[in-house]
């Protein structure tokens, strides 16, 4: 025992000096704050103000779309200011709520008094869209085959050219070409050209603002008051999303039951990157020490089941230290957010809330308990076979080969966690948790929806034994592997093994 | 430390066949033979690393060596360290793992290596020494928790002559303090300067176990002498195995095991041979390791 915890010890002082190590803790953190905060980034810096033509033929759409482009951009500016005076509140302070048309001046004179001295200024991001004038030459009230030839050649080569309102020179997003509808009460018709077919933003806000104009004109034309419209629309039928699981009284399905569906992939996901993570610590661990001949003076002075063990302890408990680190950074991101979401006057319980929610979701019943139970299970039990794996081989190449297999094996949990959310206690669901590499898994999705006991407490004692044969076996195959060198054993080798022969 | 009829069969090949060994308290044994023989497997069967097909070890007393694994030290043939340790804690990892406290472990390791002429390189990675270096750290290593038993295996081979030297103090000093040093070599010298008994194994099995002296013994003594005189006298001599002219009055005798070379120059007197000269050569462990394992070994290279 005292031997299993010195290997254990050395394992973990050896593999937290690596850097492979700290990159791991650093890594996913950094993959999170990338993947929060670049597409917001991008959306906000990264796109371009789109330049586009206008071509009016009915003569009244024009102004249309530029005032429901304008409102758009309005709000836009308005929502941009308030992150900004957000970020730079005093402590306490709290924006008022946004309402009307937004004027920088005014929500100035609004807020200044809420914000922190030397903030700096707050600087307008670029218009999204802007109608720039069509390019020198081109006579848009001509034909409209031949504007559209023009238009055309512009859009495809991406020419630029200073517009005759403008200073700067500006290349064509798009062409958007209004003409009437085909029949006297027919809606307007949008010829919309760009190159680009990915972005498909201005071209659907154009063809709202046509819509809802149309739309607008068609009621007041049939005598019907667009008031008594916007209220039938806006309509809705009540709808209470219920759960007979929840007590009397507190049935509602709020959001913590959105997480007890969903969280449970969080941790799958969280076993299968903690087996990844460890899975090059225990190959090396061992080959090492099997190439270096370290392991004859090893087992000079311990057990193979005392050497198997503390390997496994050390470096299982680096890969926890990782998880732990990234679980620990969640919630501080978590809390802060709320925090600072507070502190802006925001309705709690939304995205900010979710640690809280998950705490509490977490904190009050078996559910933690059983996560940790089958995430220590599943985790011991691959460690285990992966240390196996790695004394029958002599190099990491070797190894890499055993695996693949490995990998292939691990990826179908992560599909299944697509659809046991959806169907938690159904035969497929039932059938892969009685399949020991797949237990903890399937199982940790499944906790949450409440499945027969027989299949938790079955399935347990079915993944301790695992646990207990795997340590076993592998510490007979690590035994009689480790002072082998020449070719990997195969597997009715390591069979025999097992078999102690 | 004692081995009774202990075989060892990988398969059906037999590494160890029917090996029986006896290592007095104190002494340093040679474990001799050539490349194959079963001295690895021998090692491994003692340190319980491999366990013996049939047959029974006795390490200091006990059924096991694990169950006596403070006692003991190792150092296996082909040498290794963790790269990424400091030389004093690879040391100090090992005397923990047999039984020492950190710190004890700590400052063991440190006054060896101090002692050893290595102070400086006490906190250097091991993957920055050299090899000689390498593997006195690893001897070191096998020493640090004071063992009562040390098992070497090969231990000279890369080492260069000052550092062999090195060493050999270090065994002799372990035989002073009372320690007990099994050592597998096939180098003759070494085994010659240091060992007090060998044993020599050859295709798994024991063909020679007793002191240098006898093993000396194995190959006969010759005699070389010079007379113009008739060696008829001479001739029912029963210790006189061969004799061979080498020409000019100029004669070789080979003796019989155990022979008195004083014998054959006594009976020259009294049978009144007049020598021009005598000589009388004692074999060396070389002579008799070729002699015994000579046959066999080369056999071996054949198949």
């Amino acid at each position: 025992m005292r031997n299993a915890l010195l290997i254990a010890w050395r394992e973990f002082a050896e593999n937290a000096k690596t850097r492979g190590f700290w990159f791991g803790i650093l890594l996913f953190p950094m993959i999170w704050i990338i993947g929060a905060q670049v597409p917001a980034f991008l959306a906000k810096k990264g796109t371009p103000t789109r330049n586009f033509v206008l071509v009016d033929r009915t003569g009244r759409m024009a102004a249309v779309v530029e005032a429901a482009l304008e409102r758009d951009e309005q709000r836009r500016q308005g929502e941009a200011f308030r992150e900004w005076a957000s970020a730079r509140l005093v402590p306490g302070g709290s924006l008022p709520l946004a309402k009307g048309e937004f004027d920088l001046g005014q929500a100035l004179g609004e807020v200044g008094p809420m914000l922190r001295t030397n903030v700096g200024s707050f600087e307008s991001p670029s218009p999204r869209f802007r109608r720039v004038e069509p390019p020198p030459g081109i006579t848009i009230d001509g034909d409209l085959n031949a504007l559209e030839g023009e238009l055309r050649s512009w859009l495809r080569e991406g020419r630029s050219y200073v517009p005759v309102d403008a200073k700067v020179p500006v290349s064509l997003f798009a062409a958007a070409l209004i003409l009437e509808g085909k029949t006297s009460n027919a809606a307007p018709v949008l010829r919309f050209w760009s190159e680009n077919q990915a972005d498909t933003a201005l071209r659907e806000k154009i063809d709202n603002a046509l819509s809802a104009d149309f739309r607008l004109r068609e009621y007041v034309r049939l005598g019907i008051d667009p008031k008594v419209v916007s209220r039938v629309e806006n309509a809705r039928a009540e709808v209470v999303n219920l759960s007979p699981r929840k007590a009397a009284g507190e049935e509602r399905v709020g959001i913590a039951d959105l997480l007890r569906q969903w969280a449970p992939s969080a941790f799958v996901y969280l076993l299968w990157v903690a087996v990844f993570s460890i899975a090059q610590m225990l190959l090396n661990s061992v080959i090492e020490e099997k190439s270096n001949r370290i392991i004859e003076v090893l087992l000079s002075s311990v057990t193979p089941v005392e050497l198997m063990a503390g390997k496994l302890v050390g470096i299982a408990a680096v890969g926890l230290v990782m998880v732990g680190s990234w679980i620990g950074t969640l919630f501080l991101v978590g809390f802060w957010m709320a925090g600072s979401a507070a502190a802006s006057g925001a309705a709690s319980g939304g995205a900010s809330g979710l640690p809280m929610e998950l705490m509490t979701l977490l904190g009050d019943s078996w559910i933690l308990p059983a996560f940790g139970l089958y995430f220590l299970l599943g985790y011991v039990l691959y460690s285990a076979v992966i240390l196996a794996i790695g004394s029958t081989c002599n190099t990491i190449k070797e190894a890499q080969n055993y695996m693949g297999v490995i990998v292939l094996l691990m990826m179908v949990p992560l599909v299944a966690m697509t659809f046991i959310p959806r169907d938690p206690n159904g035969p497929i669901a039932t059938f892969l948790s009685w399949i020991p590499p797949y237990t903890p898994f399937v199982m940790m999705n499944r906790v949450t929806a409440g499945p027969p006991l027989r299949d938790v407490l079955g399935t347990l004692v079915l993944l301790v034994a695992c646990d207990v044969l795997a340590i076993w076996a592998c510490g007979r195959i690590f035994r009689a592997a480790v002072l082998r060198t020449g070719q990997p054993a195969s597997i009715s080798q390591m069979w025999r093994w097992v078999r102690g022969r | 430390m004692e081995l009774e009829s202990v075989s060892k069969r990988y398969g059906d090949f037999r590494a160890v066949d029917g090996l029986s060994l006896s290592v007095p308290q104190g002494c340093i044994y040679g474990v001799l033979g050539p490349n194959g023989a079963g001295k690895t497997t021998t090692l491994r069967m003692i340190l319980g690393v491999v366990e013996p097909t049939s047959g029974r070890v006795s390490v200091l007393g006990h059924g096991s060596a694990m169950s006596v694994r403070e006692r003991v030290g190792y150092l296996p043939e082909e040498k290794g360290l963790y790269r990424k340790m400091k030389a004093s804690a690879v040391i100090a990892y090992f005397a923990t793992l047999k039984g020492m406290s950190r710190r004890q472990a700590d400052l063991r390791a440190r006054e060896l290596l101090d002692r050893h002429g290595l102070g400086l390189f006490a906190d250097v990675k091991t993957e920055a020494l050299s090899k000689g270096m390498g593997q006195k750290v690893q001897v070191l290593a096998s020493i640090a928790h004071d063992p009562d038993l040390v098992i070497l295996d090969e231990p000279f081979s890369g080492l260069d002559p000052v550092n062999q030297g090195v060493l050999e103090e270090i065994v002799r000093d372990l035989k002073e303090r009372g320690r007990t040093v099994l050592l597998s070599t096939h180098v003759m010298a070494h085994a010659e300067r240091l060992c007090d008994r060998v044993v020599i194994i050859s295709g798994g099995r024991s063909l020679f176990d007793g002191t240098l002296a006898e093993a000396r013994r194995v190959v006969p003594a010759k005699v070389r002498i010079r007379t113009r005189d008739s060696l008829e006298p001479l001739q029912d001599l029963p210790m006189l195995r061969e004799l061979r002219s080498l020409g000019d009055g100029r004669w070789e005798f080979e003796l019989e095991e155990g022979a008195d070379p004083q014998a054959v120059l006594e009976a020259c007197f009294t049978n009144q041979v007049r020598l021009s000269h005598f000589s009388a050569s004692e074999a060396t462990l070389h002579d008799a390791f070729v002699r015994l394992v000579g046959p066999a070994a080369r056999e071996a290279s054949y198949r």
